[in-house]
């Protein structure tokens, strides 16, 4: 049973951060970035370069998938969300471009690194191993949950303490409220996709350890973070947590009883009763709002 | 002496729907204006036609003797334009105290929030009772104190106030108004949209009709009370 609970942590870690990534960008500027993978498979090309390049030091490895992730938000923010910003047709448009982006940039990746597989050194191996109960957690694990932690804590911090990061949640709640306050949306959208970017980048850091990284290795982590921001309820950030947990204990629970055969079955059970009982997702249960 | 506000020929709607036919007005420094107006005439279509939030709007519209007709919403509350609108537009799922923080938003104030919002929580101390509280599980009438404290956490020159008594009971309506009448507006001025003539007759320096979108003077036989 430890087994099935180190999976889940470290699943729901790196389920969480891709989802919180594009449940922010819900939130704040109301498109679903279907461009994620790329900025995914992006973030992790460009932390390879770093490691094989300039160094193999964990924190620069980890700053340049993040900082890679955070240019591509920029991208988007610049090819996307401002020419489109108040367009007629703005939600189909901007999944239209999204998906654009998406096939470019494979087809870019293609072409500068080519389909061979690219491998990390291991990050983490300075960790120790330790054994909780039967369970062996490996050094990746345990650097995989202490990176996420520290990650989210110093960024839900900066969200809650800073100027940028109240004009950011504001926007998440009531776009013509943050207007009337003087914030801008268009230039809020770089904060909101840098920070959806340095999520995904880390994602894309942490999977890396485990997976090989090619050009198309984004679009797994866009569908898992994809059914984890609508589990959780699209645009709630602690219901994209809570989903992540839920879609993480699922898989391993799923592996541990039936086999790696059965996880997309039994995922696919658990986002049905989901939506069945709440269709607005994990976010109604959390949802304290007055009538 | 330029006017904080100056209305010409001010026409605007929803879509293909016109709503206001020429509105002129002209609002001095230190002045308190009320627009009075039954449901459905166009005060709340004005208020937001100032600060960009209609469909389209042509005519003039002067701030400090500039044109704000290509300035939008945000760029005029950091200029000093504030709206405290109907419904509030409060961030819900934040709390009071993020509420009040997020009408400093604008650079300068940014770093005066805390007496501010000391300021704000003097004329409203409900609010600061529940600093911590998330505003969406406010009452009605803790809302509206919350949207006008919001207004206020700004160093606004020009308040645009739009049925501040709406859905409130009337000592509640009446509490909030009096705040408001009693503002000090340090050179600023006050544009205040109401259907209850009781709550601001008499404490304005002077009330307009609003009326099929058009903009007369006040003579109480409007049938709005």
């Amino acid at each position: 049973m430890t087994g099935v609970l180190v999976t889940t942590i470290n699943l729901t870690a790196i389920y969480a951060l891709v989802a919180l990534g594009i449940s922010l960008t819900w939130a704040g500027l109301g498109f679903l970035n279907l461009s994620a993978g790329v900025m995914y498979a992006g973030a992790a090309y460009g932390a390879w370069l770093v490691s094989t390049e300039i160094t193999t030091n964990v924190v620069v490895v980890l700053l340049g998938g993040i900082l890679t992730g955070v240019l591509f938000g920029a991208l988007i923010c610049l090819t996307v969300f401002l020419p489109l910003d108040s367009k007629p047709n703005w939600e189909i448009r901007t999944l239209t471009a999204t998906l654009a982006l998406s096939f470019i940039g494979v087809n870019l990746y293609q072409w500068k690194f080519g389909p061979q597989f690219k491998q990390f050194e291991p990050l983490f191996s300075w960790l120790p191993q330790f054994r909780l109960g039967e369970a062996l957690v490996k050094s990746t694990v345990t650097g995989t949950v202490i990176a996420t932690a520290v990650i989210v804590t110093i960024v839900l911090i900066y969200l809650g303490s800073s100027r940028i990061g109240l004009g950011v949640r504001a926007l998440t709640q009531s776009v013509e409220g943050a207007a009337l306050v003087g914030i801008n949306r268009r230039t809020s959208a770089f904060a909101i996709l840098g920070v959806s970017g340095a999520f995904i980048g880390l994602a894309a850091v942490l999977l890396g350890q485990t997976f090989f990284v090619e050009p198309n290795s984004g679009y797994v982590p866009l569908i898992k973070g994809l059914i984890v921001a609508l589990l959780g309820g699209l645009g709630s950030l602690r219901g994209a947590v809570i989903a992540a947990f839920m879609v993480a204990l699922c898989e391993a629970l799923t592996l541990q009883y039936f086999g790696g055969a059965w996880v997309l079955v039994t995922l696919f059970l658990l986002i049905s009763i989901v939506l069945i009982i709440r269709p607005r997702g994990v976010a109604g249960v959390l949802e304290t709002t007055r009538a | 002496m330029t006017p904080v506000l100056e209305i010409k020929g001010l026409e605007a709607g929803y879509g293909p729907l016109r709503v206001l036919h020429g509105i002129d007005l002209t609002v001095a420094e230190g002045e308190r204006v009320g627009i009075l107006g039954l449901n459905g005439h166009g005060k709340t279509t004005m208020l937001r036609a100032i600060v960009d939030l209609v469909d389209w709007r042509q005519g003039e519209i002067l701030y400090d003797g500039e044109s704000i007709m290509k300035a939008p919403t945000f760029a005029l509350a950091r200029r000093g334009v504030v709206l405290m609108p109907q419904g509030d537009a409060l961030f819900p799922g934040l709390s009071v105290k993020d509420n009040l923080d997020s009408g400093a938003y604008p650079g300068g104030t940014w770093r005066k929030r805390k007496e501010r919002r000391d300021y704000v929580c003097e004329i409203f101390p409900r609010l600061g009772e529940r600093l911590n509280q998330v505003v969406g599980t406010l009452s009605g009438g803790e809302r509206r104190m919350c949207s006008i404290g919001r207004g206020l956490m700004s160093e606004a020159r020009l308040y645009l106030v739009d049925e501040p008594s709406l859905g409130l009971g009337p000592g509640i309506a009446k509490g909030i108004c009096d705040t408001l009448m009693a503002l000090d507006l340090q050179g600023g001025a006050l544009l205040i949209a109401e259907q209850n003539r009781l709550l601001i007759d008499g404490r304005v320096d002077r009330a307009l009709r609003m009326h099929g979108g058009e903009l007369t003077p006040d003579t109480g036989e409007d049938g709005v009370h």
